[in-house]
């Protein structure tokens, strides 16, 4: 066992045994796609109901990976600085690298339980999607960009937000804002010009309408995101956050005053 | 070789100096208790030695090597509790395990032989959250007790832990440590620090007196401490007790105050019948052998425990 494992199991139990995050982070997700699946799809044609139930699954999923990244790691973060475990890791011969790929291996697969959750939910409720063996890897590689801009994120507020529950508030905040304003939570259609710019420049929010695209159909999308100028932009962007909170983690957590 | 070398330490935070040239030598079997108030730089220098924090000037070895070099033969206790609350006994100690780079059957044994020597086997499966402050501390001490450690670091380990857990902490610490190993104790409680073989009395930053706890006191030249147990606290009651004073010097403790007499025996009628008149009860009144905390006092006329 070494340290990423170490780092990654120790990550998983404790996401998976705090029930707050749980409830943050699955059972919020499914208590909408519930919420949505029955209360917002009753002038719908029947032939249409199991695409939009998927339309509107797809953003839940992508919810709770925001609520993985962005407020589960840094609250991880905070607490393990808070209670004095940085310290005790920095008197150890360890590498942050590796404490820091354990954690995020642990919030990868803490994310991919809540996405599975969350989506066996919506299949449940009668959510249906069509696509190919490419689309559905497609979707996979889109899914796996927003665990990377939302650790990022996630990271970056860890790393400056000392307190624990100001760094899990923070990330809720960021969460819930971000996904209203950019068209996770709404759709694409419904923003006004601006903030349809802020959605296809937010990782996020361009990664969730190519899944939208790819397992539901592009009338469910809004606009055509799988295109290559759009598709660049949203890898960049998210490989540029994490890359960003990586940096900004392992200088000022691990940091010698 | 000394197992902790320190010379000329300077560390500032801004403008303020917590270490002013601290200089310290500690040999590999040796206790040693540094004592000091908040704010006297006892924890900055072990988060130094722990290789968490840089120091400004001066230097310091581990056997022979800068503290970073030095870390696999480290065992550091923050204050903080560190154990995960979420997370079991066993599963603590196989994460510490496992960050060290030993197998899953290498730690599981190794854990496995630790929670014994803690006497936590019984509890190993429940979450820490569960356990007691005493059963927590002792939990966090053998993270620092895995092979090859030779010095172990304990910052304030015994803060918030009563007196019976207190006693059970290092009767714990006895048991575990190998004849060689060297420990740090960092404590503002004197009766903590007695437990050493050698203490340093550390106060803004220096290291004011070092010693065996014995013959610290005697160069005091304390002999005659009256400890007296008060229905009340108060600048008055202070008033009162310092005219019973040698030099006019009362330490206030928690449960009252200490006064250092020149005739015992003819001073404790005295101060009952004025403690009365000042409507306090003296609920408790002995002539007590002094601790280092009154050393401490007598050296820097404030209370070790109550300083910030």
């Amino acid at each position: 066992m070494g340290q990423v494992t170490a780092a990654l199991v120790k990550t998983v139990k404790e996401l998976v045994r705090e029930k707050t995050v749980l409830f943050w982070t699955v059972a919020w997700p499914i208590i909408w796609v519930l919420i949505g699946s029955f209360s917002f799809t009753g002038d719908a044609p029947a032939e249409v109901l199991p695409a939009v139930r998927g339309s509107v699954t797809v953003p839940m999923m992508v919810f709770a990976l925001m609520m993985a990244g962005m407020a589960n790691l840094p609250g991880n973060i905070a607490q393990d600085r808070e209670r004095g475990l940085l310290s005790k890791l920095m008197s150890m011969p360890i590498s942050p690298w590796r404490d820091l790929v354990g954690r995020f291996l642990g919030l990868l697969v803490f994310s991919c339980l809540a996405v599975v959750s969350v989506a066996l939910v919506g299949y449940g409720v009668g959510a249906r999607f069509s696509f190919t063996a490419t689309g559905a890897l497609q979707a996979v590689g889109f899914l796996l960009l927003i665990i990377l801009a939302s650790a990022g994120i996630g990271m970056l507020i860890g790393t400056f937000i000392k307190n624990v529950h100001g760094a899990i508030m923070t990330g809720v905040g960021a969460s819930v804002i971000t996904s209203a304003i950019s068209g996770v939570m709404v759709p694409y259609s419904a923003l006004p010009d601006l903030l349809q710019a802020f959605s296809r420049a937010y990782p996020i929010s361009s990664a969730n309408s190519s899944i939208i695209y790819l397992l539901v159909g592009a009338d469910y999308a809004g606009y055509t995101p799988l295109t290559t100028g759009q598709t660049a932009l949203t890898v960049i962007i998210s490989l540029l956050l994490f890359v960003a909170g990586l940096i900004a983690y392992s200088r000022f957590c691990w940091r010698k005053e | 070789m000394d197992a902790i070398f320190v010379e000329n330490l300077t560390k500032k935070y801004g403008d303020n100096a917590v270490l002013k040239g601290v200089s310290l030598k500690i040999e590999e079997g040796e206790f040693y208790a540094l004592m000091g108030p908040n704010g006297s730089g006892k924890t900055t220098l072990a988060s130094i030695l722990a290789s968490v924090r840089l120091p400004n000037s001066g230097k310091v070895e581990i056997f022979g090597k800068k503290p970073d070099e030095a870390k696999e033969f480290i065992g550091y206790l923050p204050q903080e509790n560190f154990s995960s609350p979420m997370l079991s006994g066993k599963e603590n100690l196989m994460y510490f395990a496992g960050l060290l780079g030993h197998s899953k059957s290498e730690a599981g044994r190794m854990v496995d032989d630790l929670l014994g020597k803690i006497g936590l086997s019984a509890d190993a499966d429940k979450r820490v959250s569960k356990y007691s402050g005493g059963m927590r501390k002792r939990l966090e001490v053998a993270t620092a007790l895995f092979p090859g450690v030779k010095v172990l670091i304990l910052d304030e380990p015994t803060t918030g832990l009563d007196p019976s857990a207190r006693r059970k902490f290092f009767g714990l610490i006895n048991d575990v440590k190998g004849e060689k190993t060297t420990i740090l104790l960092i404590t503002h409680i004197g009766a903590d620090a007695e437990l050493a073989s050698r203490v340093g009395l550390i106060d803004e930053g220096e290291i004011i007196a070092e010693g065996e706890p014995e013959k610290l006191k005697k160069a005091s030249g304390l002999k005659n401490v009256i400890n007296i147990e008060t229905s009340i606290k108060s600048g008055r009651v202070a008033e009162v007790l310092k005219g019973f004073s040698g030099e006019g010097k009362v330490l206030e403790t928690d449960l009252g105050y200490r006064v250092y007499s020149k005739d015992v025996e003819a001073a404790t009628p005295k101060i009952v019948r004025s403690l009365d008149a000042v409507g306090c009860k003296a609920l408790k009144i002995e002539a007590v052998r002094p601790s280092l905390e009154d050393v401490f006092f007598k050296l820097t006329e404030r209370t070790v425990r109550e300083e910030g």
